[in-house]
């Protein structure tokens, strides 16, 4: 059985008295251990449909099964509950926050989940070795460089071991070379733990790193098959 | 989440906006100052009328010559010749009662040496003395012998025997009352106005049948002061004194009293309320001062709410939950409010040394003020913090997300 399995997912968005449809009956499915990009014009819709499999926003119409349990008809605890401990989500502009210190950024997701602190603080320190930045955890977000910052976030997805990774454009915000770097980091999840991973990006360079590709365009599905 | 992360981000994120978060707490430490100042003067008001009501004798009435006062009309009393030193003897019979005592007063001139000044001259019996709780400081009080025998003995006050024997032994010494002379046989303990407006300081007590003064009818007095044996005698007493005196006057059926009985535990009532209203009006002050600042510190959490809603994103994100994201606004609320309501404390603790140092009044903080203080701010926290923290915790994340 699929890990992720839409079906006929559709979403407008209401400004005033114009509704905008966004996403046309999505049917798509996502085994586990798949590395799928997606990809398509801006407006496309998929960024919609990202924040959909996230369970940051909510479908109009449709079904979502999660690891074989339907999830558009939870209420917004257990959705947080899912968005804890079942989806890991990496965002282009990292979202770190700025009060926290990087290691207490890492650790946040596991409080959320009832961990007392100082177990909280091991494993983060734990994550925080696997993406390479063992010895900051004590900076603040901001004295780290770009691509540092999405490793810490990285980290932080994946610190309550969620099956799913999601990236929204992660390397959006990043140079070439640290692009590469983030995007190794995330290759390897997928090939040496078999993280399930969905990352959106309008570069084909990064697509390529996928073993599938889904292009949107006008909120539907154009292409579904191995990048060129 | 537990408890000490909590209290850590609350303190975190308030720190993050000192100017805002002093300014904003501000309305609650002026709030629960003044609630808790105005109920210690509430309190301190009702001691101190107790204090003077345990000066004047507990339990105690007072029983007048002449008919009780009707429809505002003020008749005047003590002068009408209705009570006798005999009315007095049946009353302390009464089984209600503990004593009773008749007194008769005048004013006269005294004289000592060089000195000639006028002054209320008091005329009782010795059982005055337990019912007053006169304490002796030196040498003896009335005896029934002083009485019987119409010695022309005088126990004076602290402040009359400091003015006329400074530094000597008043004891022995002879004052001139109304040109009769009478030996200093004691010195009463205490000083200071009671609240029938004596000053116990200054008086001079004599046996009722030396003094100087003439009755229009013989045996007759000024007033008698009877004690019931507890509080919850008090008002079977004060029947019980009047059904005896209407009997013993021969005063049938409607006819009004020639007397009238004043209950000092109505004196202490009404001193209880005058407390109670104080802090009650003052705490309504208060409480509507708190309520100002509840207002301000909902205004800066609806603030801080929407500028921070990317931050609610994020958490919500990474797994907070709705109660999370509420928890983590009120409890910055109550926070606010707790650091407010001390600090408060800690000033209204200042005013009322400011106050003490002045020396014209007494008050204290205790604990139940104190209580009163954190309870009050924890609940002006919870109720104002309430709607901004829940609106935080029902925002869909993407529009959280969406927004810089």
């Amino acid at each position: 059985m699929a890990l992720i399995a839409l079906s006929n997912i559709s979403k407008s968005y209401v400004t005033g008295d114009v509704t905008t449809p966004v996403l046309h009956g999505i049917d798509l499915q996502v085994q586990k251990g798949d590395y799928l990009a997606m990809m398509g014009p801006s407006g496309s819709g998929k960024s919609t449909l990202m924040n959909l499999l996230g369970l940051l926003d909510r479908a109009d119409g449709g079904s979502y099964h999660l690891g074989g349990k339907e999830v558009t008809t939870l209420n917004a605890s257990q959705h947080a509950e899912v968005r804890n401990k079942t989806i890991g989500f990496v965002f282009q502009s990292f979202n770190l926050l700025k009060r926290m210190n990087v290691l207490e950024n890492v650790a946040l997701p596991l409080l959320y989940a009832g961990m007392g602190r100082s177990n909280a603080k091991l494993r983060a320190q734990a994550l925080l070795d696997q993406v390479g930045l063992a010895a900051l955890g004590h900076r603040m977000p901001n004295q780290l460089s770009g691509g540092q910052q999405q490793r810490v976030a990285i980290a932080r997805a994946l610190v309550n071991s969620p099956p799913v990774l999601l990236a929204d454009e992660p390397t959006g915000n990043l140079d070439s070379a640290t692009t590469e770097e983030v995007l190794g980091v995330i290759d390897l999840l997928n090939r040496e733990q078999g993280l399930t991973i969905i990352v959106v990006t309008h570069e084909i360079e990064v697509a390529r790193h996928a073993k599938r590709l889904v292009r949107l365009k006008d909120g539907r599905i154009v292409f579904d098959g191995a990048p060129a | 989440m537990n408890f000490g992360q909590i209290l850590l981000e609350s303190f975190r994120s308030l720190a993050a906006n000192r100017l805002r978060t002093g300014l904003t707490m501000l309305g609650i430490i002026i709030g629960i100052a003044s609630v808790v100042l105005m109920l210690a003067v509430g309190d301190a008001v009702r001691a101190f009328i107790n204090k003077e009501l345990a000066v004047l004798g507990s339990n105690q009435l007072i029983v007048q010559p002449g008919t009780p006062t009707e429809g505002g009309a003020r008749r005047r009393t003590n002068d009408a010749p209705t009570l006798s030193i005999d009315d007095a003897i049946a009353i302390s019979s009464l089984p209600s009662l503990r004593g009773a005592a008749p007194t008769l007063q005048g004013f006269f001139q005294v004289l000592y040496g060089d000195d000639n000044s006028s002054s209320t001259v008091l005329g009782v019996t010795p059982d005055m003395f337990a019912l007053r709780n006169w304490k002796i400081d030196r040498g003896v009080p009335l005896a029934d012998a002083d009485v019987r025998s119409a010695n022309r003995v005088i126990v004076i006050g602290s402040n009359i025997a400091n003015k006329y024997y400074y530094q000597r032994d008043p004891l022995g010494q002879v004052l001139r009352v109304d040109g009769r002379p009478f030996t200093v046989i004691g010195v009463m303990a205490g000083s200071g106005r009671t609240l029938d407006g004596s000053d116990l300081g200054e008086l001079m007590v004599v046996p009722i049948t030396a003094i100087p003064v003439r009755m229009p009818r013989p045996r007759t007095v000024h007033y008698i002061t009877a004690q019931a044996k507890n509080e919850a005698l008090m008002q079977e007493a004060e029947n019980d004194i009047k059904e005896l005196l209407r009997d013993r006057h021969h005063i049938a059926g409607d006819k009004l009293d020639d007397f009238q009985v004043t209950n000092l535990a109505s004196i202490a009532a009404t001193g209880e309320a005058i407390g109670a209203g104080l802090s009650i009006g003052l705490g309504v002050v208060g409480a509507i001062s708190l309520i100002v600042g509840g207002i301000g510190i909902m205004n800066i959490m609806l603030v801080s709410v929407s500028e921070r809603v990317r931050e609610i994103g994020i958490r919500m994100a990474i797994g907070a939950k709705p109660k999370h994201i509420l928890v983590q606004f009120l409890s910055e609320a109550v926070v606010m409010c707790i650091v407010g309501g001390l600090i408060g404390v800690a000033l209204a603790a200042l005013g009322s040394w400011g106050v003490n140092s002045t020396g014209k009044f007494e008050m204290e903080l205790n604990a139940s003020h104190v209580m009163t203080a954190v309870f009050f701010s924890t609940a002006v926290g919870l109720f104002f913090g309430y709607y901004p923290a829940r609106r935080a915790s029902r925002m869909l994340p993407i529009e959280c997300l969406r927004q810089d």
